[in-house]
């Protein structure tokens, strides 16, 4: 029974650390539908290229926490242009952003697996330390995720609501045309949600190239579970996302005990569509 | 008015170019020329969704999916012949379609893009999953069928049989596609896609009709992917990946969209392109990603979309 309980906790830690990941990833989808409606479908292989960027500039930086500062910079340099010269004329038509940015993603995929290959490669642990967790060994590496996505997500949050420009976003979030109409320059905003929308996916790519097998195809998996948790909590709500993220990683990582991944994957879905059945527009919608 | 004759004249001629070209080309141009008339009959069939109703689902790769393993498992189990297989292969999709367009088409627009790609994604892992029914991604192969399993002269092993039998299900499509179209149905179809608050206001169940122009996508879709399934003779989990979803819409916006035969343009363009361009590049789908920004930006209206525009004054 104690090792029952100790394998459920140990699920549920994991889940945890993976739902602090789909959250970073999912609030800057959220956060980027919320402010231009765009619909990233590239959003996956953002967080691709932030783990392949980490992993080919390892010889360089010779510092893995050298990369997690550098690489997001990297990917907001490049993510700036994008939105101004390709999606700018779309945005507010999902179904369109839905169409160029699955080019946009068909074209970044290509490029990585023509520069970096098609095998997947592993960051070394930066940090081999474990500890002992409910009586199970534990990777002291993932402990430090959940802490620097914390840090993160307070980041974000203080940045939202406690300075000027988070103000500007969120009066861009609830109504675009009138924020253009007090004077606040929206596709400044814009491009800076964008922008930020893109770090936070580097950021998760970065801290989860050490966990996971890096190849050009692993943005996939990730996004569909972001989509399903952006869905589930509402689109353009941040509260909705964190708290969709976080719970249902749990639920998945508790589920993947006794059934397959792709099983659980499957559950995730039933109970995204109970749910959009009772709530058409996800939990913490305000309609 | 002008339009409509000029669409139905095209679509004729397309169709006759295709009668002729079956005894004509040599081989490898015939099974292309096959696939063609495959995807166009997909591609109708998505512009009946997006084209039409606004719809733009991202989850028809189902659909191309489940009418192909509908085709291949009831020869591969029940040794149906080809018409039962493409029968099973309909049934299959048209309940499929029925499901989830009960779930995604009460949703809001951006909404219904995204559930109906997580749902496509989950099939795939599904069908990845299951290999003691999909075969996985080797897939199942099967013996070409006869058209009726009594009836063994006929059989889908010759190449001629096969394309005028695809040639037959593209007609057929294309007639009665005209046919609802030019009935009620397709004007308010119209009037969904012009405005459906309107359309609401004046009393329509507007969620009813979206549904009625999902489903008819679906099982175009599904019809497809089971010709697609019997010409090359197996179906595997590849069928349900995201390219196949991804595929018709750059069809209809290269062909046209709301033209319902101006996606034959595209499918044949992309077609051929992807046929000769596949050979020397291998990293073919970094072009596709550039050509869909390239449509979205010259015209959203698509070749026959801007000859109309011209031709009409």
């Amino acid at each position: 029974m104690g090792e029952l309980i100790s394998t459920v906790l140990f699920l549920f830690v994991n889940g945890m650390i993976w739902g602090l990941i789909i959250a970073l990833i999912s609030l800057g989808l959220s956060l980027i539908f919320g402010v231009m409606g765009i619909v990233n479908m590239a959003h996956g292989d953002i967080y691709m290229v932030g783990a392949v960027i980490s992993i080919s500039l390892f010889p360089f930086l010779g510092n893995f926490w050298l990369a997690l500062l550098v690489v997001p910079l990297i990917v907001g340099f490049f993510a700036a242009p994008v939105e101004r010269f390709i999606l700018r004329p779309y945005e507010g038509h999902p179904s369109v952003t839905m169409i160029a940015t699955t080019g946009i993603s068909f074209i970044i995929q290509q490029i990585v697996l023509a520069t970096y290959g098609g095998i997947p490669k592993k960051m070394l642990n930066p940090w081999p330390v474990s500890f002992n967790l409910f009586g199970v060994e534990y990777e002291g590496y993932r402990l430090l995720i959940a802490v620097i996505s914390i840090g993160i997500l307070i980041g974000l949050w203080l940045f939202l609501y406690k300075t000027s420009y988070g103000i500007l976003v969120r009066a861009s979030i609830q109504d675009r045309n009138m924020a253009s109409a007090m004077g606040i320059d929206v596709n400044r905003v814009l491009m800076m949600t964008f922008v930020l929308g893109c770090i936070l996916a580097a950021i998760a790519g970065v801290l989860a190239a050490p966990i996971t097998q890096v190849f050009y195809l692993m943005g996939n998996d990730v996004v569909l579970l972001a989509f399903i948790v952006v869905i589930v909590g509402g689109l353009g709500s941040l509260e909705g996302t964190l708290f969709a993220a976080l719970s249902l990683s749990c639920v998945e990582g508790i589920l993947s005990a006794v059934m397959s991944p792709t099983q659980s994957r499957a559950t995730i879905l039933v109970i995204m569509i109970v749910i959009l059945m009772i709530r058409p527009r996800g939990l913490f919608a305000e309609k | 008015m002008e339009n409509k004759r000029l669409l139905s004249w095209f679509a004729t001629l397309s169709l006759a170019i295709f009668a002729v070209l079956g005894f004509t080309l040599p081989s490898g141009a015939r099974s292309l020329a096959i696939q063609i008339m495959v995807f166009s009959i997909f591609a109708m069939g998505y512009d009946i969704s997006l084209g039409f109703t606004n719809q733009c689902s991202l989850g028809h790769s189902i659909f191309f999916g489940v009418g192909a393993y509908g085709a291949i498992l009831s020869i591969a189990k029940v040794k149906t012949g080809a018409i039962g297989a493409v029968g099973s292969g309909l049934g299959a999709g048209f309940v499929v379609a029925l499901i989830l367009g009960l779930i995604c088409v009460r949703l809001s627009e951006a909404y219904f893009v995204i559930v109906t790609a997580i749902i496509s994604a989950v099939f795939h892992l599904l069908a990845m999953d299951m290999i003691w029914l999909t075969g996985g991604d080797d897939g199942i192969t099967v013996i070409p069928p006869a058209l009726f399993s009594k009836f063994t002269q006929l059989s889908l092993s010759n190449p001629l049989v096969n394309y005028y039998f695809v040639l037959l299900f593209l007609t057929v499509t294309y007639l009665i596609l005209v046919r609802m179209l030019r009935a009620p149905l397709g004007k308010v179809f119209a009037a969904i896609r012009g405005n459906d608050t309107r359309a609401l206001f004046l009393g329509y169940n507007v969620f009813r009709y979206k549904l009625i122009a999902f489903i008819i996508s679906g099982v175009c879709g599904a019809l497809s992917g089971a010709l697609y399934a019997l010409t090359l003779r197996y179906a595997s989990a590849d069928f349900f990946s995201f390219y196949w979803s991804i595929v018709p819409i750059v069809w209809c916006l290269i062909g046209g969209l709301g033209t319902l035969v101006g996606c034959f343009i595209g499918v044949a363009l992309m077609s051929i392109f992807q046929y000769y361009v596949s050979a020397w590049f291998t990293h073919y789908l970094l072009l596709f990603g550039v050509l869909i920004l390239v449509i979205l930006r010259v015209s959203i209206k698509g070749v026959l979309g801007y000859v109309l525009k011209r031709g009409g004054g």
